[in-house]
């Protein structure tokens, strides 16, 4: 399928990224607001998303707003905060169906770009802050989504484990800051943020259609460059720096399941091959991990690998019975130590090839794939489209692989065990 | 061979429906321009079948708990290999669910399509299981039930369907019991595979940028024709009304969780899509983000941007359900009965049923967009022999008289249960 792509700066660090997909039955823009990740503002900026997405000066309350997407055939008006790398991305969302899907062709692509514009640009304020009402709800949902990360026992070992794999760096702290920072944040403090990080965040829109943009890019491009700026220049992640010694911690909770998170650093550039590397070792349901962790030994209900190219991380995470944990410890050693000797066949090669090929082709068929593909490009200051990076992983050998694994080396060990189990050894 | 192109002009989009000569249904939607084709081979067998028989048998029988679930799991092991071995020949991404009333094995790929397509009619067609492979398999589905312990979502939605049946099995985890997965064996598996996994209970569904007539070679090379059985399935008997009224249990999570469902009478065919439809309508009217309703629980801090409604239904079983986080779930429930008997007598706002039309509506455009989607949909509407448009077209004749009849039908609030997960050593208020 052709895909055309376009990015224009249109403002000082504001960029309007154009992607054509004739085949998109929706037309979707985004805009990230990418800024460094901080324990002091990590809280404030993680509130804004919340409140832009539940009010604007024009649709004051959450009902008003809704009556409108409703209108607009169920558009979707979203908000929310993430990191990459060492940055935090504060972005806001709205797609909707193709006018031609209207009942009586509705131009409804224009105004459902209007009205995220207006959420973004032109919040409703009031005693020099967020309306305060609102922005308190707000606030508690923030503080309810980080109390709720505990809820999902994955995710959660996976981000304790990041507090201590990162440890003094700004990739450490969570997307939506911590606890206590998001206890201080107040209507007008978050609101003095907001002006900052319109003033100062690298600004990235980007709209994914069937067609070209037209008046969207028009409204967009003319409300961005009306923002007084001082921009701070581009964001970047760093390597994360190996430790010392391998750190060991664990954390007891009530659960069943225990969950055991491994690190792996590597300061490997060729990241096509680390990749490579991360799909023979671990990121498939055919990889080492996979078929010897899992299926042959039945160690773990879950064991898989994922690679990190922001910060050369590789992590292993796993959900395994207490008993089994050092047994498993031990085999994802052993497997990794394969993979570093080499032993592996051309035929695992080419299969990890074929899947990462696989998951590139399909990028282009979604909306917000495509979307979050192109926004990393702009990120780390690359323009490959899906078919480049594809051919990148043809010129990646054997050799490479083993060189990828072998720059690997162990950083933390987490391990999040249930109470009980811990108790009865 | 039965050969049908569906079309529908509100869209402007078509598929083909083949009825195969081995039983076997087929439904193809050609997405020009696509990379990713995604294909479904299904049988309408999930973990509520555990009572059946067939027109060689005399009796229903019944098997355990879970058994559809680790049947999955056997089938994915052949003779001599995993199955994901065979698929990373060709870098199709493959995977299988189960369901209450179904069992799917669907890959998605950019290449190599008709060869996936090959791998994925065999080895559904070819299960190989001897009492030490099953036998294995205990230890990673035990795993699998041990982790949905710890998943309050998980546990909150099945706490409250135990509240709410009596005897229904859809009450029960889809992969079963630690106990009831005990007693499967290979003679049991053998058993459920030649029953439900006979061509004429089951669906092919692919969507991509796919050839008709290529797919249909493969199709002719790999399906083994099969008997029609006269497959029949039961159910106990199951009351009208609900279980207990309250179902509380603790876990590791911060803000209490709840679910909170009104039982209704089942549905089946274009009766249970009507009823499915019009109770979105009846959940959306009453507490969605666009209601006063929503507002003012939310403006009380009695609910959170979790709060959400949905219609859960199948076979034998049919209710609405209102679900998110609150600090006082109880309350929620009160305002929500309240609320429900307030919109009987003064009556839905006809006003907000149009706009919420139209959201409906784009909610199922949306969905074309996607190739995963697509063949969900040919596949879920294909077994219960409707078309893929039916639903797009169900909408759009949907009245407000249909939805308000609903309301006074479906929503009795003697029938309600609240299902609660509280924080362990903390305790909502009250």
């Amino acid at each position: 399928m052709k895909i055309r792509y376009n990015r224009e700066k249109v403002g000082d660090g504001i960029h309007f990224t154009t992607i054509i997909n004739e085949c998109q039955k929706t037309n979707t823009l985004i805009i990230h607001l990418v800024t460094e990740l901080s324990v002091e503002t990590a809280s404030l900026n993680a509130v804004i998303p919340y409140v832009l997405s539940g009010s604007s000066d024009k649709y004051k309350t959450i009902t008003e707003l809704n009556l409108k997407l409703s209108e607009l055939y169920g558009a979707a008006l979203r908000g929310s905060v993430s990191k990459l790398g060492d940055s935090q991305i504060v972005s806001l969302m709205a797609g909707c169906i193709n006018d031609r899907y209207t009942f009586d062709e509705e131009n409804i692509t224009e105004e459902s770009a209007e009205v995220l514009i207006d959420c973004l640009t032109n919040p409703y304020v009031e005693n020099g802050g967020f309306f305060e009402c609102d922005f308190n709800l707000k606030k508690q949902e923030l503080l309810d989504d980080i109390d709720a990360e505990i809820n999902e026992k994955r995710s959660y070992a996976l981000r304790r484990a990041g507090e201590t794999i990162y440890k003094n760096e700004p990739c450490s702290v969570s997307a939506k800051g911590d606890r206590a920072s998001a206890e201080r944040v107040d209507f007008v403090s978050a609101y003095e943020q907001y002006k900052k990080l319109l003033e100062t965040a690298q600004i990235e829109a980007i709209y994914v259609g069937a067609s070209e943009p037209g008046m969207v890019k028009d409204i967009v491009t003319e409300r961005l460059s009306g923002l007084k700026r001082s921009y701070k220049g581009e964001n970047h992640s760093d390597f994360s720096p190996l430790k010392d010694e391998p750190v060991h911690i664990s954390e007891q909770l009530d659960v069943v399941q225990s969950k055991m998170v491994m690190a792996f650093k590597s300061d490997c550039k060729n990241i096509h091959a680390m990749k490579l590397m991360n799909a023979v070792f671990g990121s498939t349901p055919f990889s080492k991990l996979f078929l010897n962790v899992r299926e042959k030994l039945s160690l773990c209900y879950y064991c898989a690998s994922s690679y990190n190219d922001k910060k050369g991380v590789m992590l292993v995470d796993s959900g395994v019975e207490h008993a089994n944990i050092e047994k498993a410890q031990a085999e994802i050693l052993n497997q990794l130590e394969k993979v570093k000797n080499g032993e592996f066949t051309d035929d695992e090669i080419n299969e990890a090839r074929l899947s990462v090929i696989n998951r590139l082709r399909s990028v282009n068929d979604g909306a917000r794939s495509i979307a979050d593909w192109y926004f990393k490009q702009s990120y780390s200051g690359t323009a490959l489209s899906p078919e480049d990076e594809i051919q990148e992983f043809y010129s990646v050998k054997r050799e490479d692989i083993i060189e990828a694994a072998k720059s690997l080396a162990l950083d933390t060990v987490y391990v999040l065990t249930g109470k009980e189990s811990a108790e009865n050894e | 061979m039965n050969k049908e192109v569906i079309s529908n002009s509100r869209t402007g989009e078509k598929y083909t429906r083949i009825k195969h000569r081995s039983g076997l249904d087929i439904y193809i939607w050609r997405m020009e321009n696509y990379s990713t084709t995604h294909a479904l081979f299904g049988t309408k067998y999930g973990s509520i079948n555990t009572k059946f028989k067939t027109k060689n048998e005399p009796d229903f029988i019944t098997v355990p708990n879970g058994i559809a679930h680790y049947l999955e799991h056997k089938l994915f092991e052949n003779e001599d290999c995993d199955v994901f071995s065979l698929y990373a020949k060709t870098g199709a991404s493959a995977n299988a669910y189960t369901s209450f009333d179904r069992t799917c094995y669907l890959f998605s790929t950019t290449s190599n399509v008709y060869k996936s397509l090959e791998i994925l009619l065999n080895f559904v067609q070819e299960p190989y299981f001897t009492e030490a492979t099953v036998l294995k398999e205990q230890g990673i589905i035990g795993q699998e039930i041990r982790m949905y312990d710890d998943n309050a979502g998980w546990r909150v939605f099945f706490n409250m369907l135990q509240g709410m049946y009596h005897n229904h099995p859809v009450k029960i985890d889809i992969a079963g019991t630690v106990e009831s997965i005990a007693e499967i064996n290979a003679d049991l598996l053998y058993k459920c595979y030649y029953t439900f996994y006979n061509l004429n209970n089951m669906v092919l569904s692919i969507a991509g940028d796919v050839d008709v007539d290529r797919v249909l070679e493969v199709c002719d090379k790999c399906l083994k024709p099969n008997e029609n059985i006269e497959l029949e399935t039961a159910f106990e008997y199951e009351p009208d009304t609900v279980c207990k009224n309250e179902v509380v249990q603790q876990l590791e999570i911060a803000v209490p969780m709840f679910n909170i469902g009104f039982k209704a009478k089942p549905e089946s065919g274009i009766e249970l899509l009507k009823a499915e439809i019009e109770t979105n309508f009846v959940l959306s009217l009453i507490a969605d983000e666009s209601s006063d309703f929503y507002k003012k629980l939310y403006d009380d801090g009695l609910i959170n941007s979790t709060f959400s409604s949905e219609v859960f239904s199948g076979d034998g079983y049919f209710c609405s359900i209102f679900g998110g986080e609150s600090r006082n779930p109880r309350l929620v429930r009160d305002k929500i009965i309240e609320e429900i008997n307030r919109c009987k007598k003064e009556g839905l706002d006809e006003k907000r049923f149009n706009v919420i039309k139209k959201s409906y509506y784009g909610s199922l455009i949306r969905d074309l967009n996607d190739a995963e989607a697509v063949a969900t949909i040919m596949l879920n509407s294909g077994m219960e022999k409707l078309s893929a448009f039916d639903n797009i077209e169900a909408v759009a004749a949907c009245t407000f008289e249909d939805v308000s009849a609903r309301l006074n039908k479906q929503f009795n609030t003697d029938n309600v249960v609240i299902s609660i997960i509280d924080p362990i050593g903390g305790k909502e208020e009250q």
